[in-house]
C-alpha cells in the first residue's frame, strides 16, 4: 500500500466522525436492543416457562460465566488480536486446578494459583502476539493446544471433583437474593469498562487497534498493550473456569470447549469491530444479552444443541459481514 | 539471497524429518520396518491430503480453519448415503460437499472482503453443528465392511490407496505450483494482493478457487478416513487442525503467504505422520501428543517470524498479517 493510499483511507477515517456518525452510532446501539426486547417478546409469547423468575436466573447465572470471559475478549478485538482461542485452555486450567488444588493447599490459594497459572498462559500469547508478531490465531490456537495438554497431564486426563464444601457453598450462593456469580460478573464487567473507557490502557488500548502505526509514534507502548489483552482474557477465563468448577463441583479437561465461540459471538454480535479499534464493553454485553437469550428461548423450543451452534457461527458470519460493510462505507 | 533462503527450509524439512526418524528408530525398537513405515504413511496422507489444501491457501495469502469440520461432514455423508445410492456415488457426493464448503468459504472471504481466519472460525463452527445435527451427534457406520480391509491394503510393501493418492497429487501440485502460470499467480497474489491485480491477475478468482480446492481436499480426506474406517463421525478431525497447520509449516510454507511448496509439506507431513506413529508405539497419551505438535507449530512460526522480519520491504506485508481487512479485488 503506498503513502498516497493510506492517506485516502486517513480521511475517510476521519470523515466518519463528521458525516452522521453519531446518527449510525445511536442506530447500532439501540438496533441491538430492538433486537434484544424482541427475543424477549417472543419467548415470553412462545413459552410460559420464558419470563420466570427461575429461568431468568438460570439465564444470568450462564450468562456470568460466558459473561466474565466476554469483557476479556473485548480488549482482545479492540486491541486488534483478531481472537483468542486459547479460552478453552485457560478455563479448564481455572476450573481443574482450583479444584485439584484445594486439598493440597486450601480453596482460597488454590482459586488464586489457578487464576495465575491461567495469566501465564496469556501472558505466553501475549509474548508471541505482541512483541514476536505472531498470527493471534495462530499463536493462541497452538499455545491453547499446549495449555490444555499440559493441564490434561497435570490431572492424568481424568475428571477432577471438589472436596471443600464452603467455598462450593459460596459459589453456589446468593448474596441479597443475587447469585454470587452474577454480582462477581458485574464487578468484573464495570472494571473492564472503566479501563477500556476511562483510564490511560484503554485508551492506549484503542489507539493501538485503531491505528498501530500512529499509537506507535505517539509513544503508546503498542507491544505491551496488545500483550496485556491476551493477558487480561486469560486472567479472566481464569476466574470464569474457577467458578465453573466451583459451582458444578467437577472438572474435565474439555469444560472450557465452547466458550471462545461463545465469548467471540458476543462480541462481534455486540458490534466490536473485528479489526480493532472500535468497542466498548456494554456493547459486547448487550451481544451476550441477546445471544444467551436468544440460546434460551432455542432450548424452552426444544431446539437441539448443534443447532444452537449452526446459528452462532451465522451470527459471526453476519455481525463480521456487517462490520466490513460499515467500515468500507466509511462508518462505525 | 531468495535462493538461499529457500534452500535453507527446504533443508530446514529435511534435517527435521531426518532427526525424528533417526530419534524414532532409536526409541522404537522395529521402527524403520516396512509395515511401521506404511502405516505412517497412511496415517501421515489424511493430515497431507488436508495440507494440499492449505498449502496453496496459504501461498495465497488465505487460511482455512473450516477444513477438520469438512473432513467430518464430508465422511458422514458418504457414509449415510452408502445405503441410498451405493459406495461410490456416495462417495463423489461426500468429495462434492467439501468442495462446496470451500465454495461458501469461497465466496464469503471474497464478497464480504473479511479475514479468512475469522471468517473460517466462524464456518467451521456451522460445518461442525451441521455433522452433529445430520448424525444426532452419534456415529454412523456404512455397509460395507470389507471395503475397509481393501483399502487398508498395502501395495509394493509401503504403499495403501490413500498414501499413494496423496503422494501422486502432492507430486502434481509440486509441478502445478513450479511449472504453470496459475500456480505462480498464486505466489503473485499471496505476497502481494495490490501488485498482483496491478498485474492483471485476477486475484479475487485465484482466492475463490483455492477454498474451493481445500474444501474439495478435505472432503477427499474425510470420505477417504470414513470409508477405511466405516465410520463417519462429527467429532472426527477436531484435532487436525493444528497437526495440519504444523505440517504445513513444518515445510516452510509461511503464514504470511507468498512463500512455500508442496515438496515442503510433504516433508512437514512426514515429519508429524513419523512422530505420531512413534508415539504412538510408546503409548503415549494422546494430550501430550496435542503438546507436542502444539510446540512444533509454534517453535516454527516464532522461527519464521525471527528470520523473515528483516528481509520484507515496507508496504509488501502480506494480506493474513496486515491490520487491514483482506482487500484483493477492492480498492485499494
Amino acid at each position: 500500500m503506498t503513502d498516497a493510499a493510506m492517506e485516502i483511507s486517513g480521511l475517510n477515517r476521519n470523515d466518519r466522525f463528521t458525516r452522521g456518525s453519531r446518527l449510525v452510532d445511536a442506530l447500532s446501539k439501540t438496533g441491538l436492543l430492538l433486537a434484544i426486547l424482541a427475543v424477549v417478546a417472543y419467548g415470553s409469547f412462545a413459552s410460559p416457562a420464558f419470563f420466570t423468575t427461575g429461568n431468568l436466573l438460570n439465564v444470568l447465572t450462564s450468562m456470568s460465566i460466558v459473561g466474565i470471559v466476554v469483557v476479556g475478549m473485548t480488549f482482545v478485538l479492540v486491541v486488534g488480536g483478531l481472537a483468542d482461542l486459547s479460552v478453552p485452555a485457560t478455563i479448564a486450567c481455572g476450573a481443574i486446578l482450583s479444584l485439584g488444588l484445594q486439598p493440597l493447599i486450601g480453596p482460597v490459594p488454590a482459586f488464586v494459583l489457578a487464576v495465575a497459572l491461567a495469566g501465564l498462559i496469556g501472558l505466553l500469547n501475549g509474548v508471541l502476539v505482541g512483541y514476536v508478531g505472531i498470527n493471534p490465531i495462530i499463536a493462541t490456537l497452538g499455545v491453547g493446544t499446549i495449555g490444555l495438554g499440559i493441564v490434561q497431564a497435570a490431572v492424568g486426563g481424568v475428571i477432577v471433583y471438589g472436596s471443600n464444601t464452603a467455598s462450593a457453598e459460596f459459589a453456589k450462593g446468593r448474596l441479597l437474593g443475587i447469585p454470587v456469580v452474577v454480582l462477581i460478573f458485574l464487578v468484573i464487567a464495570l472494571i473492564g469498562h472503566f479501563v477500556l473507557s476511562r483510564s490511560f490502557w484503554g485508551r492506549w488500548t484503542l489507539a493501538t487497534g485503531g491505528n498501530y502505526n500512529a499509537a506507535e509514534a505517539s509513544a503508546v507502548p503498542v507491544k505491551a498493550v496488545k500483550a496485556g489483552a491476551f493477558v487480561i482474557t486469560a486472567l479472566a477465563s481464569g476466574v470464569s473456569g474457577g467458578l465453573l468448577g466451583l459451582t458444578l463441583q467437577s472438572a474435565r479437561p474439555l469444560i472450557g470447549s465452547g466458550y471462545e465461540f461463545s465469548a467471540i459471538t458476543a462480541v462481534v454480535v455486540g458490534g466490536v469491530s473485528i479489526i480493532g479499534g472500535f468497542g466498548s464493553v456494554p456493547r459486547a454485553i448487550a451481544g451476550l444479552i441477546f445471544v444467551q437469550l436468544l440460546t434460551n428461548v432455542m432450548v424452552l423450543q426444544g431446539v437441539r444443541t448443534p443447532i444452537q451452534g449452526f446459528v452462532l457461527g451465522i451470527l459471526i458470519v453476519g455481525a463480521v459481514g456487517m462490520d466490513a460493510a460499515l467500515r468500507k462505507r466509511g462508518v462505525v | 539471497m531468495t535462493r538461499a533462503l529457500v534452500l535453507a527450509s527446504q533443508y530446514r524439512v529435511v534435517i527435521i524429518l531426518g532427526l525424528t526418524l533417526v530419534i524414532s528408530a532409536l526409541v522404537v525398537p522395529g521402527y524403520l520396518s516396512a509395515s511401521t513405515l506404511s502405516l505412517g504413511l497412511d496415517r501421515a496422507a489424511t493430515i497431507g491430503l488436508i495440507a494440499i489444501g492449505l498449502t496453496v491457501l496459504l501461498i495465497a495469502g488465505q487460511i482455512d480453519l473450516s477444513g477438520g469440520a469438512v473432513f467430518a461432514l464430508a465422511g458422514i455423508i458418504s457414509v449415510i448415503l452408502q445405503r441410498e445410492i451405493g459406495i461410490l456415488p456416495a462417495a463423489i457426493v461426500g468429495i462434492l460437499v467439501g468442495t462446496v464448503a470451500g465454495a461458501i468459504n469461497g465466496a464469503l472471504v471474497v464478497g464480504l472482503k473479511v479475514n479468512s481466519l475469522v471468517l473460517t472460525l466462524a464456518t467451521m463452527l456451522i460445518f461442525r453443528s451441521l455433522a452433529h445435527w445430520i448424525t444426532n451427534s452419534q456415529p454412523v457406520t456404512g455397509t460395507d465392511i470389507m471395503l475397509s480391509l481393501a483399502l487398508a491394503k498395502i501395495y509394493l510393501e509401503i504403499f495403501t490407496i490413500r498414501s499413494a493418492l496423496f503422494i501422486i497429487l502432492i507430486v502434481l501440485l509440486h509441478v502445478w505450483l513450479t511449472r504453470s502460470i496459475p500456480g505462480r499467480n498464486v505466489f503473485a497474489v499471496g505476497s502481494n494482493p495490490a501488485a498482483a491485480k496491478e498485474s492483471g491477475i485476477a486475484s479475487d478468482r485465484i482466492v475463490f478457487l483455492g477454498f474451493v480446492f481445500a474444501g474439495m481436499l478435505a472432503g477427499l480426506a474425510g470420505v477417504l478416513q470414513s470409508l477405511v474406517t466405516n465410520t463417519g463421525s462429527p467429532v472426527f478431525g477436531s484435532e487436525l487442525t493444528v497437526a495440519v497447520i504444523a505440517a504445513v509449516v513444518v515445510g516452510g510454507t509461511r503464514l504470511e503467504g507468498g512463500r512455500g511448496s508442496a515438496l515442503g509439506t510433504l516433508g512437514g507431513v512426514l515429519t508429524i505422520g513419523s512422530l505420531t506413529i512413534a508415539m504412538e508405539f510408546q503409548s503415549i497419551p494422546a494430550y501430550v501428543q496435542q503438546v507436542v505438535s502444539g510446540l512444533i507449530l509454534i517453535l516454527l512460526v516464532v522461527l519464521d517470524r525471527v528470520v523473515t522480519t528483516k528481509g520484507r520491504a515496507p508496504g509488501t506485508r502480506p494480506a493474513l498479517v496486515r491490520d487491514d481487512p483482506i482487500t484483493q479485488g477492492g480498492k485499494v
